[in-house]
């Protein structure tokens, strides 16, 4: 019986505690680790010391919903609160009295809210209003500005602009970067990086032979034109972009939208400016002369889940789709959770519940139907053509997709369901403009059967993003063309954020997906900045930003630290060392299939259906799993085909998103879950015996074929203990083996693709031990 | 902020070096960081310990369950009254539907006297135990938004469940297993997966899905060829490796990596040991109606049994086949024979084990069926089926801080709509984190910028059930 022994409930604390250990301390570092202290008899700063407290404790009932304001009280900017923040009246003191009252009735915060001030805060918020209370406005709704780089001490650190922010920051915390990386490290570092795949021996022996001044360089450039990089810089934006090949909900039929992916993967590779990226997916349909790729490239705004339960109400369905458009519009680009206001007044952020719905309005005008046809695409969908994605001049024009036509669901009986025709696997979902836009209100509490008649709204985007218009964007076009003009605020910072993001594990926001006044400042606030500015100065030109920021001294950093510096930095906010982390799941899947010579390198094209467990389609419905064979379960796997209610089980214990809907950043957990399917998944056991065949087919010396796999898998040669270790374990696997040739064949049957019959099976079946074992490794699935 | 590291690590040095028995709460409690305000010790003293969440997926027909309506029958088959249907949109039935009374026969049970259709014999038997809300309400009229709404208080997914909820909010006791496993008879339902997910809170306490067939737990098994020694010994060389990397680079995170490894190769053989009720008396294989190598509900039932003996937190079981729009007379019947007995043996068995009083059993749907009927035509004198109903339904709780015998909620003659006492599932999933020892209102999570909880900014505590 499990629970008497005392040992064991120790044992499991102790686990438990440790399983806990990733979330604390890399969720509790907070915004204390980043912004760096005040000093003592300094002046506050608002942003860091004073709005935090505001937004969390005081803006619920004084802030800008109108809905919820106490007394007429706003405490939310210097205009609105100047009557009891004027220094000379009599205001700032019944604040004071007011958050430090003993009586419960008079104080503030009031105990119902169950929000209190803590002494820290009271002290501040004194200090505050003794300084005269000045506001500031919030950093993210101005304009990026172009920043000198700031001189530092340490220039041998510098190799870039970048260096030198991060380098200033280091050197007022009394720190000092890393030296760089071993260039084992950093090959596979920055291969992982951009293709999502790690070297080859090959490669890693060319790039450590050569010395010459600018190898980095060029390895970097090789990467950056490699095809793999368009599939690997993909999987954010499919996450973000909730693209999956089913409808979502209860039915979870299938959808064809796998030639968007790959227009997303080809627009990426070909480097197109991020402004045009976005322009095309947003509106690509409205462009003059659209082409059918741009057209294509719209259904980045169809990508949202579509019900077809049998008993929805079409009219709630469709509001829920324009919707999720506009949530995905503001956390994929705007960096804002502008969701919040679709049932009241942002509650922190400057956005009321009618600018949603003016934004709401820009993608409206879909000739759509609010309940899908229950397998297969929503109209509009457009036929595409064979040739794709090589299209004739002829052929790549934009088509005017089938009108809508409804048919009920069921004859006789029911509430009479209307069914949109279907679209099959030759088309693809785009977005349309009605001639006639459809009229749009408010909608209360977002009610879809709560209109708000009183006012039909005209398409605009938030006054506090939007200023510096002098007419609204007054479509979905100009709306694109809004986002990335060169004076808006958010779209340059949140782009250049979500790449930090992926090359370091946290963005210089850290709450990638909340720029807003309850988002986490900058780390780096000036580099932020000036990383938004280059990317706009240089044309939007991604690969060449990316470039800039992998060349740095920052990026090129060793991650090996001491755990005291772990300890005081688990975020690695102040860069004091290179990143350290591990691999996204597909990257993890891409690169053991890759080390064991089995990844396909196929391109584009419909999803794959790689192993699963038996029936676990089952779980959801009747529907059964047709597990692809050959080529198409080698694939890489972006082409995984995605069931939004029930994603691969071996993507989603390593965290990734569920695409349900928009997701841009996910926590990174460490669970016994991961040990299992990396050491039982048929996938990972299979890329072991692969590779395993690779060792000895290299060598026949067992020391050098596990000193081969081991490089293979980590870029770098075992220490001698490291070797020593993995051959004494060969030993004891391949004499267990001897006694036991049946599970020998056993293990090696593992996998679809034919086991090497010139091998010896207790050698064979030995070595795949050693392979599985090294593939898990935290240095095999860890970026380093 | 140094400060707060040097307080965790002297917690880790002190917990590597001491050797008294902490339960997994404790040591979550230990553990707080007061830098991200985590709730992990409850708010005050918990009444039940574990949860049982016994969902049956499509919704029960309340009216021919536990709702006896007299009017209903006499005046079954006439046209609805308009004023009835006024302002309310169905799924499927339109507004001109007949009115359905039950064709099963209804009694009182027990010294509380709550009313069992004749469907129910043996959780009629337990009558005493259970405490009824009989007119809960939701938001939600199709399947997968009602599922996700009464799981996580939202409809449209993405927000973590109520056992994420839970786990995250008190940690877990058990030292082998996870602290949230969930147990599936037939298709889990629309909302699949989503009704277990953590959403935005950390994976940790994700819902981890025991099966029937093939591996319990997905992966779980070592691939042929590999013997638990062989896996042993395997492991003992990674762990070596690890080390030597968690002292080059310094990052904790590898030590983590470590331990669970070591927590999957005691999982490789607890959870089959749990999953395998051979072991169990006859008697208690009869009491459940269970039989080794089913998935079935029955076995469901015991393995719940054997989670929350083993001090897991959570077990939800869903059951499959409940939505009735047709051949109600039927399916119904023969849900509840699959069900009725396998329930009551869980209340009897966990009673007779002294689990019943730390253990709360919640038994329930995403929303009810409606007086009305659905299907047959107007010369079919049947029942035939019943639509989808939000407005009124009923669900009950047993157990742990639960008044067994009470009753709250009453609805209208026609069982349309609440005549008193409603309870929101807001207030329901407010009682279920109370009896927990969790304000719904204190247990928060901050994702993009704002303090989330799983009742939104509803939920009242449901006092009157409580004992």
């Amino acid at each position: 019986m499990v629970m008497e022994s005392p040992n064991r409930k120790v044992l499991g604390g102790l686990l438990l505690l440790l399983a806990l250990l990733p979330q604390m301390t890399r969720a509790g570092a907070g915004r204390e680790a980043i912004a760096s202290p005040r000093e003592a008899g300094t002046r506050i700063r608002f942003e860091a010391d004073i709005r935090p407290i505001l937004a969390s404790k005081c803006w619920n009932c004084h802030g800008p919903d109108e809905k919820t304001r106490e007394g007429d009280l706003r405490l939310d900017g210097r205009d609105e609160a100047a009557h009891v923040l004027q220094a000379d009246g009599e205001g700032p003191a019944v604040l004071i009295d007011r958050i430090t009252a003993s009586d419960p009735a008079e104080r503030m915060p009031p105990p119902t809210s169950k929000k209190p001030l803590t002494e820290q805060e009271v002290h501040l918020l004194q200090q505050w209003v003794a300084e005269g209370a000045p506001f500031q406005a919030h950093w993210a709704f101005q304009p990026p500005q172009r920043v000198v780089p700031p001189a530092v001490q340490r220039a041998s650190s510098v190799r870039n602009p970048i260096d030198r922010f991060v380098v200033q920051r280091l050197e007022a915390a009394a720190l000092a970067p890393s030296p760089p990386a071993a260039r084992e490290t950093l090959i596979r570092r920055v291969s992982l990086d951009l293709t999502g795949l790690p070297p080859t021996t090959a490669e890693v022996n060319a790039f450590l032979a050569d010395r010459s001044e600018n190898a980095y360089e060029r390895l970097v450039d090789r990467l950056l034109q490699s095809p793999r990089y368009g599939e690997h810089m993909a999987v954010p934006w499919l996450d973000a972009a909730r693209y999956a090949d089913t409808d979502g909900y209860q039915n979870d039929r299938y959808r064809y939208m796998h030639v968007w992916r790959d227009w997303v993967v080809m627009a990426l590779n070909a480097n197109m400016p991020y402004d045009q990226f976005l322009i095309e997916q947003i509106a690509g349909d409205m462009l003059p002369g659209a082409t059918l790729m741009q057209q294509i490239a719209t259904g980045f705004c169809r990508n949202h889940r579509i019900n077809s339960e049998d008993g929805s109400i079409p009219r709630e369905w469709h509001v829920e789709n324009v919707v999720d458009r506009v949530d995905t519009l503001g956390t994929a680009i705007l960096g804002l959770t502008v969701g919040c206001a679709r049932c009241h007044d942002h509650k922190y952020d400057p956005l009321t519940t009618k600018e949603y719905y003016q934004l709401f309005a820009y993608f409206n005008n879909v000739p759509e139907w609010g309940v899908g046809p229950n397998n297969g695409n929503s109209p509009p969908f457009v036929k595409v053509p064979d040739s794709w994605p090589h299209l004739t001049d002829a052929e790549n024009v934009a088509q005017v997709p089938e009108p809508l036509k409804l048919r009920r669901a069921r004859k006789e009986k029911g509430n009479g369901l209307q069914r949109p025709q279907p679209g099959n696997d030759k088309t693809v979902m785009v977005m349309q403009e009605m001639e006639t836009p459809r009229r749009t209100y408010r909608l209360v509490r977002g009610q879809f059967d709560s209109p708000d008649q009183s006012e039909v709204l005209v398409p605009n985007v938030p006054q506090a993003l939007g200023a510096f218009l002098n007419e609204p964007p007054h479509n979905r076009l100009e709306l694109a063309r809004w986002l990335v003009d060169r004076r808006h605020p958010l779209t340059a910072r949140v782009a250049v954020n979500r790449m930090w993001q992926q090359f370091f594990g946290v963005g210089l926001v850290k709450t990638s997906e909340n720029f807003g006044v309850q988002g986490e400042l900058p780390s780096h606030p000036a580099l932020l900045d000036w990383l938004a500015v280059e990317l706009m100065e240089r044309g939007w030109d991604v690969k060449s930003l990316q470039k800039l920021i992998l060349m740095s001294s920052t990026y090129r950093q060793s991650s090996q630290a001491t755990p005291a510096a772990y300890e005081a930095d688990p975020e690695n906010r102040l860069l004091a060392r290179g990143p350290r982390f591990r691999m996204h799941p597909f990257v993890l899947r891409d690169a053991m299939l890759a080390t064991g010579n089995l990844l396909v390198g196929t391109i584009g094209g419909a999803p794959a259906k790689p192993y699963m467990p038996p029936r676990i389609w089952r779980a959801i419905s009747n529907n059964t799993y047709q597990q692809d064979t050959g080529a198409q379960l080698y694939r890489r796997s972006l082409y995984t085909f995605w069931r939004r209610t029930i994603p691969p089980p071996n993507m989603v214990n390593f965290n990734s998103a569920e695409r349900e809907v928009c997701v841009v950043r996910k926590d990174r957990t460490n669970t016994p879950l991961q040990a299992l399917t990396l050491m039982n998944n048929i996938t990972f056991v299979e890329a072991s015996r692969c590779l395993a065949e690779r060792m000895m087919t290299h060598s026949e010396e067992t020391a050098e074929a596990i000193e081969f796999g081991f490089q293979v898998l980590v870029a770098r040669k075992p220490t001698p203990g490291e070797a020593e270790l993995l051959r004494a374990a060969y030993e004891s696997f391949r004499q267990e083996f001897d006694q036991d040739p049946d599970r020998a064949a056993d293990l090696l049957s593992v996998g679809e693709s034919p086991r090497n019959e010139a091998l010896e099976p207790i050698r064979y079946a030995a070595m795949t031990m050693v392979a599985s074992l090294m593939m898990n490794l935290d240095e095999a699935i860890t970026k380093e | 902020m140094t400060a707060t590291h040097h307080v965790r690590i002297d917690r880790r040095g002190f917990l590597q070096n001491t050797g008294i028995g902490f339960g997994g709460m404790a040591l979550a409690n230990l553990l707080a960081d007061p830098s991200q305000g985590a709730p992990r010790r409850p708010h005050f003293t918990p009444q039940a310990k574990h949860v049982i969440y016994l969902h049956m997926i499509g919704a029960p027909s309340q009216l021919d369950l536990f709702e006896e309506k007299p009017e209903l029958v006499k005046r079954h088959n006439e046209p609805c009254p308009e004023e009835i249907t006024k302002g309310r949109d169905f799924a499927f039935i339109g507004k001109t539907s007949t009115l359905a009374g039950s064709p099963w026969k209804f009694a009182r049970h027990g010294e509380c006297g709550h009313t069992f259709s004749e469907l129910l014999p043996e959780l009629a038997g337990v009558a005493d135990e259970v405490a009824f809300l009989h007119a809960l309400h939701t938001e939600e009229i199709n399947h997968a938004p009602a599922q996700m709404f009464l799981h996580s208080g939202f409809g449209r997914g993405g927000r973590p469940s109520f056992g994420s909820w839970v786990t995250y909010g008190l940690g877990s006791e058990n030292e082998d297993l996870p602290g949230y496993v969930v147990l599936l008879s037939g298709p889990a339902g629309g909302a699949g997966t989503s009704l277990w997910s953590t959403g935005f809170l950390p994976s940790v306490y994700q819902g981890i899905q025991f099966r029937s067939q093939g591996d319990p737990v997905l992966f779980l098994s070592s691939p042929p060829g590999y013997t638990r020694g062989r896996r042993r010994r395997e492991l003992d060389a990674l762990a070596k490796l690890n080390g030597q990397q968690s002292e080059a680079t310094g990052d904790p995170e590898i030590e983590t990596r470590i331990q669970q490894y070591e927590m999957a190769f005691r999982m490789q053989a607890s959870v089959p040991e749990l999953m395998n009720i051979e072991g169990e008396t006859k008697e208690t294989l009869a009491l459940y109606g269970a039989s080794a190598g089913k998935g079935s509900f029955a076995n469901n039932c015991l393995l719940a049994r054997r989670l929350v003996e083993r001090g897991v937190r959570l077990v939800e079981l869903y059951d499959s086949g409940w939505d009735h729009h047709g051949g109600l007379e039927k399916r119904l019947p023969q849900k509840c024979r699959e069900t009725d007995r396998p329930i009551a043996a869980l209340i009897k068995d966990l009673k007779r084990r002294n689990l019943l009083q730390d253990t709360l059993i919640v038994w329930g749907s995403e929303f009810g069926r409606t007086p009305l009927r659905q299907g047959g035509n107007s010369n079919d004198q049947g029942l035939s089926g019943r639509d989808h109903h939000k407005d009124a339904y009923t669900m009950w709780l047993a157990g742990g801080g639960v008044r067994g015998g009470a009753s709250y909620g009453r609805t209208d003659d026609f069982g349309m709509d609440i005549a008193e006492q409603g309870v929101h599932v807001h207030d329901l999933n407010a009682t279920i984190l109370h009896l927990l020892g969790m304000d719904h209102e204190r247990l928060t999570y901050r994702y993009q910028g704002r303090e989330f909880r799983l009742t939104d900014v509803h939920g009242r505590v449901v006092r009157e059930v409580l004992v």
